[in-house]
């Protein structure tokens, strides 16, 4: 498995996709913490860039690769190597590429403008983040044959996590306004990772005052270590659920 | 012994057979061509004997392992698709030693002749991406033939090459069938059957209509060219006739 990574690891290394990713995510943080001069401003700011277009780039990213790489997969399977071995072999080289980019694009500029805990924890809910959108879209991939109807599978899982969720969540909150609904929206919230995320952000700049009660049970629960370990096992659940249905697609299908 | 061995093989796509009832059995140093007209279950019959495609029912067997779940079975398997894709950014150095490792194939071990017969050295430190649709089947080829295998399953292998380095490919497979390597390849190309071919297996809507020797079939039609003797031969087969040697 890891010699299917070291190689693909190579040839993400030139990968102008890859490049341009990292160079696109440098630009706009320091573009943002020049044009802001309070570091926190431009933290909240990069949050909101990072929480929409990481999982979308790396949605996209992974799904195009992988169908670029068909043929090639193809041939790998055709070695004497497991079928799973190759898939997670090439999950694992993508997560790692776009980590970097990630790291070079935010994770300098926040490591020299902001080296707060919020900007740790941008750092570290971005990597989650990388990590379970490379996933998802490893799943997407493998389980459709046809490149146009995943990548479409694609954008459609993006706009379902990044927007229509939280309108549902809004809507919900309006709807049962004159109910005790806080503690139902709060797990509900975490369901989905970009939501997570935000809220482990937010909690550390200290804006979930401005939620009023909402922000306070997200702060009683995820400010304890208890809740830290609930966001932190979903994040992981978020990456192995989707890699598992992807390997285990991949094993079954024919090629 | 045989070297490769089909026991009633079939696959369904959903309702659609697309292959059924496949019997044969091909011997060490036997170059066997496997043609028919589109969607008659070449593609098929080879990937099943690849494992990239699970037969339905039957079992395949290579060099006494069956087809299945221990992938090890493909280390005795040299295989050049019909359309050659490497990562772009790999240079040509870097995916013959992907291979290597993959293959766990010390140095000096491998058959490195085709890569200065075909012309490869010279394109050792280029990517991938870089190459011609032409350069990158000799990269196949090479990878095909690299690791000395027992079984060569070679998807139109001169489709794309220019005359001289397929007349150099086809070269390669006769010196390969001479060492004991069995040989199928999937061909359009009747002459190519017609020099190549020990046998022929002719497959139609999913089924072995004939496996014979190429001669054969010219002396039953007394015919002297194949493409002109094979409809001929079909003709007189009834419909669901299947004929093996």
């Amino acid at each position: 498995m890891l010699k299917v990574c070291k190689y693909t690891l190579i040839d993400l290394a030139r990968n102008r996709f890859a490049i341009g990713y990292a160079t696109l995510l440098l630009l706009v943080s320091i573009g943002l913490f020049m044009l802001e001069g309070d570091p926190t401003k431009a933290l909240i700011s990069l949050t909101q860039v990072v929480l929409a277009l990481v999982p979308l780039l790396a949605l996209v990213f992974t799904i195009i690769y992988f169908y670029n790489q068909y043929e090639f997969t193809v041939l790998l399977a055709v070695q004497p190597l497991g079928r799973r071995n190759i898939v997670l072999a090439q999950l694992l080289a993508i997560t790692i590429a776009m980590l970097i980019a990630f790291l070079v694009g935010i994770g300098m500029p926040v490591l020299v403008f902001a080296p707060s805990a919020a900007g740790w924890t941008l750092l570290l809910t971005g990597a989650a983040l990388t990590a379970v959108f490379t996933a998802i879209g490893g799943w997407i991939a493998v389980k459709n044959r046809d490149r146009a109807r995943g990548v479409g599978i694609g954008l459609v899982t993006w706009v379902l996590m990044v927007l229509v969720y939280d309108a549902l969540l809004l809507w919900i909150m309006f709807a049962f306004s004159d109910r005790p609904i806080e503690p139902v929206i709060v797990p509900l919230a975490a369901f989905n990772p970009i939501d997570l995320a935000r809220i482990l952000v937010m909690l550390k700049i200290d804006l979930a005052a401005l939620l009023g009660y909402t922000g306070a049970v997200y702060q009683q629960f995820f400010g304890s270590v208890g809740g830290m370990l609930v966001a932190l096992c979903a994040l992981i659940l978020w990456v192995a659920l989707p890699s598992w249905r992807a390997v285990s697609a991949f094993a079954s299908k024919d090629l | 012994m045989d070297r490769v061995t089909f026991e009633g093989v079939g696959k369904r796509y959903g309702k659609q057979w697309a292959l059924r009832g496949v019997n044969a059995f091909f011997a060490p140093g036997e170059v066997v061509m496997v043609i028919g007209p589109n969607g008659s279950g070449k593609t098929t019959l080879i990937k099943c004997l690849l494992g990239l495609v699970r037969a339905t029912e039957g079992a395949i067997h290579v060099n006494g392992m069956e087809v299945g779940a221990d992938p090890q079975y493909r280390k005795a398997i040299g295989y050049m698709p019909q359309l050659a894709e490497f990562p772009r950014e790999l240079t040509v150095d870097q995916l013959l030693r992907m291979m290597n490792d993959i293959r766990d194939a010390p140095s000096g071990s491998t058959d490195d002749r085709l890569i200065e017969a075909l012309g490869v050295d010279a394109l050792l430190d280029k990517r991938i991406g870089a190459l011609s649709g032409g350069m990158r089947q000799k990269v196949s080829a090479v990878l095909a033939f690299r690791y000395r295998p027992t079984v060569l399953v070679l998807d139109e292998p001169t489709a794309g090459l220019d005359p001289l380095s397929a007349r150099t490919l086809l070269d390669a497979v006769t010196e390969a069938r001479r060492n004991g390597t069995t040989v199928l390849i999937t061909s359009h190309i009747m002459e190519e059957v017609q020099q190549l071919g020990d046998r022929l297996a002719y497959l139609q809507d999913g089924r072995l209509r004939v496996l014979l020797a190429p001669e054969t079939i010219l002396d039953i039609t007394r015919e002297t060219s194949l493409s002109k003797a094979l409809p001929k031969y079909l003709a007189q087969l009834p419909p669901a006739h299947v004929e093996s040697v």
